[in-house]
């Protein structure tokens, strides 16, 4: 299908947070109550439309464990967004996340747009964190935030479409170079061919320096 | 075994020749240790240990470097001397050398020539391959036991110098390929590692690009979650910009490297199947199929090529897949053309015969179980003339003992996957063998006619084929189990023609009469695939097979035997069918019913011996084989006896039947009757749902209905309270209006009486009785007043008019005395006012004279100065100023009268006004006290009236009082007194009142 651009993002945060659960509401719409540990890295895809124009999502849903963080690491490099998820029900998941930003900053590009999610708003009367301080920390560091529940699909939509619209309008404003793929971000096919050529020159460009 | 990787390497002249030969080397070393020693030349290990001791101690980077060379053009030769004493150095070399890309380079090379088996491959005559695996096996497990020289080794394919990156690939992929997953786990530890790895596909210089795909196959190899690394690194993207740029199938080896890789990143991995086909690069893959027609040439090379292409499509679209994922790759091959693509080549002509093949069991998965892509290819047709379905040209090639085994197991997989879950190309196969719809003219040959054709051929393989072909044609569909029971055959001039199913039974029975081709088991196994697949959930089907009296005699024979191992499939197939016979028996023949059949069993086979042979087919070593995947693939054309649906089938059935075998006979009449109650059940649960369903129908209507009303009685509520809001308002209106009436009614007593007609309330009623109290009163007042009167009359008549009015009048004229002497005193004011004035104008005049008298002497003195010189002007001066100080004066005394008088003027103005006010209230109280006057005279007047009329109503009464007396009187009546006529008097003035009020 012709897209317009095509964005990376990946979802981390602890383990049982739910992120495979937000990625397959935003890509099945539908729920998966039982908890299916991922191993290593699951991908996910969706098409969504921004200011009239169609943006692939690919989306990369990370393992939280610990035991795969060397692995999970690999994909901090190349994605333009990543949602950074904590549970509102469990206090530590909401204290790790400084770890898990740092690890972030410091893995991948510095433009990568981060949108905290407190997951599980649909289970209030077990929340152990306020949302204020999910919007406390987020400003802070300089992120978007959202509660959601994938349970209920609760602003599922929002955060990944939100995530998306910031990223757009940071390629709006120049911030990302959208030929270097390495940022996570490719134009769509309908463009290909005028930048089919100016990548083969960065190409030989790059060949031409080394050389020297 | 040999690497393939490895030949590959071999095959290609890759290395340029950038070492020199051994035999320089050992110059060079003659040389360095000093000329040629008399004799004796140093062994191998011993010079070894000197490069090593040069490599380790000298402080020149020059001589290190040197020796470094040196170690490397020894290394392939006494690989295993130079790896046990350099390894160390060499990676100190690594460590501390970092600067020096050169001796980084020979380095390098010298641990690839160490670790790797490659070379020694060439060489194999002196040591065995299993000597060679464990050499580099164990130099690999050194230089990898400190994880950091992985790192570092990491590091240096960073580098951008050909020296270093190129053989730091090659030396990371022979240890991939000696420690794979050892070194993949390092590798995945270090950061950005497999990332890293990554840019070498995009180094412009072909070599390490070519040489960092094979790396990354090493590195691929069986770890899911390198792939989805290498994946997420647009891999997929780089890989099919290769195969495209180098020509697709005709590109050279890089593409088979290219395509190898792309099949070890998908194979088995769905997150990255589904990636692959969401980045739609299966799109990409369809020119890879546009193979023209002119097959010019078919290199080797190519044939590689399009077999990897192949499987790559495969790959995704593998049965054993998610089902969810495979279908949406197999749309997706539909809509972009990849399927049609690929029928072109299925009937393309001068296709080598694996390539066709392998597109063949491409296409079968392409289309198994997807509907719009089986329909697609039922309507492919083959370009001969006349066109002839592709179907009926793959059946051909089946059913021809000539083509290879390979092909006509893939046709069969194609024809297989063609009718999975594909009721209507089911539907059309049998047709094809049914009388109404046979082709009659015999111009065309149908699938079925093919398929009949192999079943009675007498290739064994045929007949296996055909029979799977024709079940996989029943699978799951009991009507056309149904239908396939009209095929009647014609077998042979004068014989009656026989049925399908029974021309089936004969083969199997005479089955070892005819001269075969090929394995008489084969046959027998395919032909009772068949009837046990027809047979199965088909009772009318078994009733047929039960209907020829001799096929139970023939199972239960072949059962019984006491056969050798080859045989003992048949004899498990063989039961299986009696199984089902007596499974899905509806019991419509009296001689085979359930009960007879299981006395059969129990006489001549025995319970046991029937279960154990029944068993034999699931312990069958090609039945376990057959029922891992759909595909059917044979190791030769013996081994072709099960088919995968089938096992299936036997799984689902052989419990059932050894259920229904061990069963007694009164279990089986209390099963009977459960049946049959549980289909009164099912007829008492269709009728309710009957029921039911007529009435939801009902409901719907009735909710209809209930709708429209509610819509009806919304819309007259609303005009309900549209009605009341205009009832209000007119009540509102009529309220008005009664209260206005009620004023009315008030206002004009007179009227009231038509007014109270409408309103007939009991207020009114009261008002009325009020009334008349009222009137009562009045009346009462009026008696007393007429009391008054009489008594005032009585003074009136006394005293006469002057008294009370003069009092009143004297008030007024005192009133206007005071007025006049205001007006007196006003005048006498306006008066002084004017003499004042008189005054002040007099006043002024004389001030008016001496002012000219002044200017008379101002002029005069000037006049006299001129002519009498200044003696007489001071006298002069004086006098003036005498004058000047009088007029001064007198100006002053003047201003002063003047305000004097302004100020009289100002008090007397006020006094006046005062006056004025005061004169204005007198004149008021003077109008009223008129009024009054007037009033009371107009009283005087009234009551002076009615002093006459009381006068005139005495007189009358006077009269008629006498005129009573005169009538008394002349009746005879005693008169009495005055007094007494007085009282009576009194009575009838009352009764003639009473009288008045009635009218």
């Amino acid at each position: 299908m012709a897209y317009a651009y095509l964005f990376k993002y990946i979802i981390i945060g602890d383990t049982g947070v739910g992120k495979s659960c937000l990625l397959l509401q935003f890509t099945d719409k539908r729920f998966q109550p039982v908890h299916d540990l991922t191993i290593g890295v699951e991908f996910g895809a969706r098409m969504i439309t921004i200011d009239g124009k169609q943006i692939k999502l690919q989306i990369w849903d990370t393992a939280g464990q610990e035991s795969f963080r060397s692995i999970t690491r690999s994909y901090y490099r190349g994605a333009a967004g990543a949602l950074l998820v904590y549970d509102i029900t469990r206090r530590d998941t909401f204290n790790h996340l400084t770890t898990w930003l740092e690890d972030a900053r410091q893995h991948s590009n510095s433009n990568m747009v981060i949108m905290l999610i407190g997951n599980k708003s649909d289970l209030e009367s077990r929340r152990e964190v306020k949302k204020e301080e999910g919007e406390a920390f987020a400003r802070e560091h300089g992120l978007i935030f959202m509660e959601t529940s994938a349970k209920t699909a609760s602003n599922v939509e929002e955060a990944f479409i939100n995530t998306a619209k910031e990223i757009y309008e940071k390629i709006q404003e120049g911030v990302f170079d959208i030929n270097n793929e390495a940022n996570g971000i490719k134009i769509g096919p309908q463009h290909a061919a005028s930048n089919a050529t100016l990548a083969g020159n960065q190409g030989g460009q790059q060949a031409g320096g080394g050389c020297c | 075994m040999v690497e393939p990787g490895a030949a590959r390497t071999c095959r290609r002249p890759r290395e340029p020749e950038r070492a020199g030969p051994p035999r320089a080397a050992m110059n060079f070393l003659r040389g360095v240790m000093g000329g040629p020693s008399a004799g004796a030349q140093p062994s191998g290990a011993e010079t070894i240990q000197k490069l090593c001791d040069r490599v380790a101690s000298s402080t020149l980077l020059d001589d290190r470097r040197d020796a470094v060379r040196a170690l490397k053009s020894l290394s392939k030769k006494y690989r295993l001397e130079v790896g046990f004493q350099a390894m160390e150095h060499l990676i100190n070399v690594l460590q501390t050398d970092r600067s020096d890309s050169e001796i980084i380079g020979y380095t390098l090379d010298t641990l690839f020539n160490i670790v790797s088996n490659d070379l020694e491959e060439e060489e194999q005559e002196e040591n065995s391959q299993k000597q060679v695996d464990d050499l580099g096996r164990q130099f690999t497990e050194i230089f990898i036991k400190q994880q950091e020289n992985v790192t570092l080794l990491l590091t240096f394919l960073e580098e951008f110098d050909f020296q270093v990156r190129w053989p730091g690939v090659k030396l990371l992929t022979s240890l991939l390929k000696q420690q794979g997953p050892q070194v993949q786990q390092i590798i995945l530890v270090s950061p950005m590692g497999v990332s890293r790895l990554m840019d070498l596909l995009a180094d412009s210089r072909e070599v390490i690009r070519n040489d960092g795909v094979l790396l990354l196959q090493q590195l691929t190899k069986s770890n899911a979650a390198i792939q989805k690394i290498v994946a997420f690194e647009n891999a997929f993207e780089r890989l099919l910009d290769i195969v495209t740029d180098e020509g697709n199938s005709d590109g050279g080896i890089v593409v088979e490297d290219c395509l190898l890789l792309l099949q070890n990143l998908l194979k088995n991995n769905n997150s990255n199947q589904n990636f692959f086909k969401e980045g739609s690069y299966i799109q990409r893959m369809k020119p890879w199929f546009e193979v023209g027609d002119d097959n010019s040439g078919w290199s080797a090379q190519k044939v590689t090529n399009l077999h990897l292409m192949l499987q790559l499509v495969r790959v995704l679209v593998s049965p054993t897949n998610p089902p969810g994922a495979t279908s949406s790759c197999q749309k997706t091959m539909f809509h972009c053309g990849l399927l049609q693509q690929l029928c072109t080549i299925l009937m393309a002509t001068g296709v080598p015969a694996d390539i066709l093949t392998e597109t063949i069991n491409t296409v079968s998965e392409v289309i198994r179980g997807c509907q719009i892509n089986q329909d697609y290819f039922a309507s492919v047709n083959a370009p001969s003339n006349p066109p002839r379905s592709a179907i009926v040209v793959l059946l051909m090639s089946m059913v021809n003992e000539r083509q290879p085994f390979v092909l006509r197991c893939a046709v069969l997989y194609c024809f297989q996957c063609f009718l999975y879950k594909n009721q209507k190309g089911q539907g059309e196969i049998v047709s094809t063998l049914l009388p109404s719809t046979i082709d009659a003219t015999g111009n065309s040959v149908s699938a079925g006619q093919l398929l009949c054709g192999g079943l009675f051929s007498t290739d064994s393989l045929s007949n296996w084929c055909a029979a799977v072909a024709l079940a996989h044609a029943l699978q799951d569909n009991a009507t056309l189990k149904e239908q396939l029971l009209r095929v009647q055959l014609a077998t042979s001039i004068g014989n009656p023609p026989v049925s399908l199913l029974q021309q089936c039974t004969n083969i199997l029975s005479q089955g070892d009469k005819i001269d075969r081709r090929g394995s008489k088991v084969q046959t027998r196994v395919g032909l009772l695939m068949l009837l046990c697949t027809w047979l199965s959930d088909c009772p009318i089907a078994v009733t047929h097979f039960l209907h020829n009296s001799a096929n139970i005699p023939f199972l239960t024979g072949q059962i019984a035997e006491n056969l050798g191992e080859e045989e003992q499939l048949v004899q498990g197939l063989c039961a299986l069918l009696l199984g089902i016979c007596i499974y899905y028996n509806d019991n419509s023949l009296e001689n085979c019913r359930k009960e007879k059949l299981k006395q059969l069993i129990e006489k001549r086979i025995g319970k046991e011996n029937f279960i154990e042979k029944l068993g034999f087919i699931s312990k069958h070593e090609l039945y376990s084989r057959a029922a891992q995947k759909p595909q059917p693939s044979f190791s030769s054309p013996d081994h072709m006896m099960f088919d995968h649906e089938f096992t299936k089938l036997v799984k689902e059935l052989e419990g059932i039947i050894t259920k229904a075998i061990y069963k007694s006979s009164e279990e089986d009449k209390q099963e009977e009757e459960v049946k049959k109650t549980l289909e009164q059940h099912d007829n008492i649960v269709t009728h309710y749902k009957k029921v039911i369903r007529e009435q939801d129908q009902q409901l719907e209507e009735l909710k209809q209905k209930v709708n429209t009303l509610k819509s009806q009685n919304e819309q007259l509520q609303t005009a309900v309270t549209q009605q009341m809001s205009q009832i209000q308002q007119h009540k509102d209106q009529y309220n008005l209006l009664k209260v206005q009436l009620g004023k009315d009614n008030q206002h004009h007593t007179s009227h009231s009486n038509t007014l109270q007609m409408n309103g007939i309330q009991p207020e009114e009623i009261s008002k009325l009785r009020q009334e008349i109290e009222e009137l009562k009163n009045k009346h009462e007042v009026l008696q007393g007043q007429l009391r008054e009167k009489d008594s005032v009359i009585e003074n009136m008549k006394s005293l006469q008019s002057e008294t009370g009015t003069n009092e009143q009048s004297s008030q007024i004229t005192a009133g206007l005395e005071h007025g006049n002497e205001l007006h007196r005193e006003l005048e006498a004011l306006r008066i002084q006012i004017q003499s004042q004035s008189l005054d002040i104008s007099k006043l002024q005049s004389e001030k008016q004279e001496l002012l000219q008298q002044m200017g008379l002497f101002r002029t005069t003195p000037y006049c006299w100065g001129k002519a009498k010189n200044t003696a007489s002007v001071p006298a002069l001066g004086d006098s003036s100023a005498v004058i000047a100080a009088k007029n001064s004066e007198l100006e002053g005394r003047l201003l002063q009268e003047i305000k004097e008088l302004k100020n009289d003027v100002k008090a007397l103005s006020e006094e006046k006004a005062l006056l004025k006010q005061h004169l204005d209230s007198v004149n008021s109280t003077v109008a009223v006290l008129q009024n009054e006057k007037s009033k009371l005279q107009q009283e005087v007047a009234e009551s002076k009236k009615e002093q006459d009329d009381l006068l005139v109503l005495l007189a009358d009464q006077d009269q008629k009082i006498l005129a009573l007396k005169n009538k008394l009187k002349e009746l005879g009546e005693p008169v009495e007194d005055e007094d007494d006529i007085e009282s009576g008097d009194q009575g009838d003035e009352d009764e003639e009142e009473e009288g008045e009020e009635e009218d």
